[in-house]
């Protein structure tokens, strides 16, 4: 693992964050950054793709709230129980990839890390849901057209993080150096 | 395996807990994260004994407070505390460090060239992270004295999957470790010790913590008066998901004159006054499970 050590503006290389929206408004503020100022007398920064807490955080509220969504519209209650009630449904249900499938996982391919397998598994069955609640005619669609039109600007900054490769290695290098 | 060996592994300080944060660090996508840790936080929550203590210890630390605050304070730190243990196991299985903030870089700098010194610290943060990270980066040696797991299945699962390069001594048998501890850090090694509170029937020293009468372990204050080394205080403090603070504060030196226990005395009174200015910021991480005072378990 490569490491920053005392650049506070590292907190924004693109290298540090996971999804690509994140990684484009990271190469923004990184441009933007100059002389960020910082508490600390000595800082130690990973390049880690899911370092930054900003993003991770988000995405999982977003998922959590998503999945809520779906399971209360699913509810047969009025719509404020069914909210309540949904939350710890959805706590649950969104541990079912990791609990279900990382054993069986694990019992194919052995013990280690399986992070990548199970996210995708998980993100696939986000979008199959998302699929099946946004062609139908209730209120949780609305979340599940959010869901995809996240999903497509994360693809056109795909895009555009693809284009921009060359100058966001040199901003991070000399960011690093 | 008799019936009651079987069951051990699922009490609080069973093998089980373990095995399945080993699971979920190796299996769970970092978007989900969040919300797992959120959902089993509250399980801790169902740990009577663990609970009453830290409520117990809140309301000594924040007088006055009601006790349903300090049942939502208790989430807080159990929320804290998986979040530093997941951390910790993330680092021994996949070598993933957080971003670490060092306060006191000075007082960081000069332990780590001093010819031998006391890192004294406290059940808050992850202790465990920064003396692993502390193995890896310093050229110093460094032994961490600790209390061993209770569990057998549990100390196994521990030895078996901890981190290289980080020497760990058990605090059970005083006499021989105290004389290794001697040896160690007049060789010129860091020796890191747990200095809050008193587990097991180890030697102890009187303090006085937040106005009230309290015990210390006096280990690392006899090593640091036999060894004439002196002893920092370090706190690892997490500052967020994945990001820790490391504060180093100025040293505490034990000068030898003919009354030792006004020497002793001294030299905890300063480390009491350290840890109580760090635990009053940061009651949220200091995960001290059983009653801290005497009265407290009353």
């Amino acid at each position: 693992m490569n490491l920053v050590t005392d650049h506070p503006e590292a907190h924004w290389l693109p290298s540090r964050h996971r999804f690509a929206l994140a990684k484009l408004i990271a190469y923004a503020k990184l441009r933007g950054a100059r002389d960020v100022a910082s508490n600390a007398e000595h800082l130690i920064l990973p390049i880690d793709r899911d370092q930054t807490s900003a993003e991770i955080n988000g995405v999982a509220i977003w998922v959590f709230v998503t999945t809520v969504c779906y399971i209360a519209a699913a509810l047969p209650l009025i719509w404020p129980a069914a909210i309540i009630i949904a939350i710890p449904i959805a706590a649950i249900v969104l541990q079912f990839p990791t609990v279900g499938i990382g054993p069986i996982v694990r019992m194919l391919i052995g013990d280690g890390n399986h992070i990548k397998i199970i996210s995708a598994i998980a993100m696939s069955l986000l979008v199959i849901a998302s699929s099946y609640v946004a062609a139908s005619h209730s209120w949780a669609r609305y979340a599940a057209w959010f869901f995809f039109a996240v999903l497509i600007v994360n693809g056109a900054a795909a895009i555009v993080v693809w284009f921009l490769r060359g100058p966001i290695r040199a901003a991070e290098e000399r960011c690093a150096r | 395996m008799t019936q009651s060996a079987w069951w051990r592994r699922f009490h609080a300080r069973g093998v089980f807990w373990r095995q399945l944060l080993r699971f979920a660090i190796l299996n769970v996508p970092p978007w989900i994260e969040p919300i797992v840790m959120a959902f089993w936080a509250v399980f801790f929550l169902l740990w009577g004994p663990g609970r009453r203590g830290v409520m117990r210890n809140l309301k000594v630390i924040k007088p006055g407070s009601l006790a349903i605050a300090n049942f939502f304070r208790c989430y807080r730190v159990f929320w804290n505390y998986a979040w530093t243990i997941a951390d910790n196991v993330r680092f021994k299985e996949l070598r993933t460090i957080p971003d670490w903030e060092f306060i006191g870089w000075n007082h960081f700098q000069a332990m780590q060239a001093s010819n031998g010194a006391i890192l004294l610290t406290a059940h808050m943060g992850s202790y465990d992270l920064g003396a692993h990270l502390f193995s890896e980066t310093s050229t110093r040696r460094i032994v961490m004295v600790r209390a061993p797991e209770e569990d057998p299945q549990t100390r196994e699962f521990e030895e078996h999957h901890g981190a290289e390069g980080l020497r760990i001594e058990f605090n059970t048998r005083a006499t021989e470790l105290a004389l290794d501890l001697l040896e160690t850090v007049r060789e010129g090694a860091i020796v890191a010790i747990q200095g809050d509170r008193v587990v097991g029937s180890i030697s102890t020293l009187p303090a006085t913590f937040f106005g009230k009468p309290a015990t210390v372990p006096a280990g690392p204050f006899a090593l640091a008066l036999a060894a004439r080394v002196p002893i920092y205080p370090v706190f690892v403090v997490r500052a967020g998901r994945r990001r820790y603070r490391l504060v180093t504060s100025r040293p505490i030196e034990i000068t030898r004159s003919r009354n030792r226990d006004d020497d002793f005395a001294r030299a905890i009174a300063q480390w009491m006054t350290e840890l109580e200015d760090v635990v009053r910021g940061c009651w949220y991480q200091w995960f001290t499970f059983e009653p801290y005072w005497p009265e407290a378990a009353a």
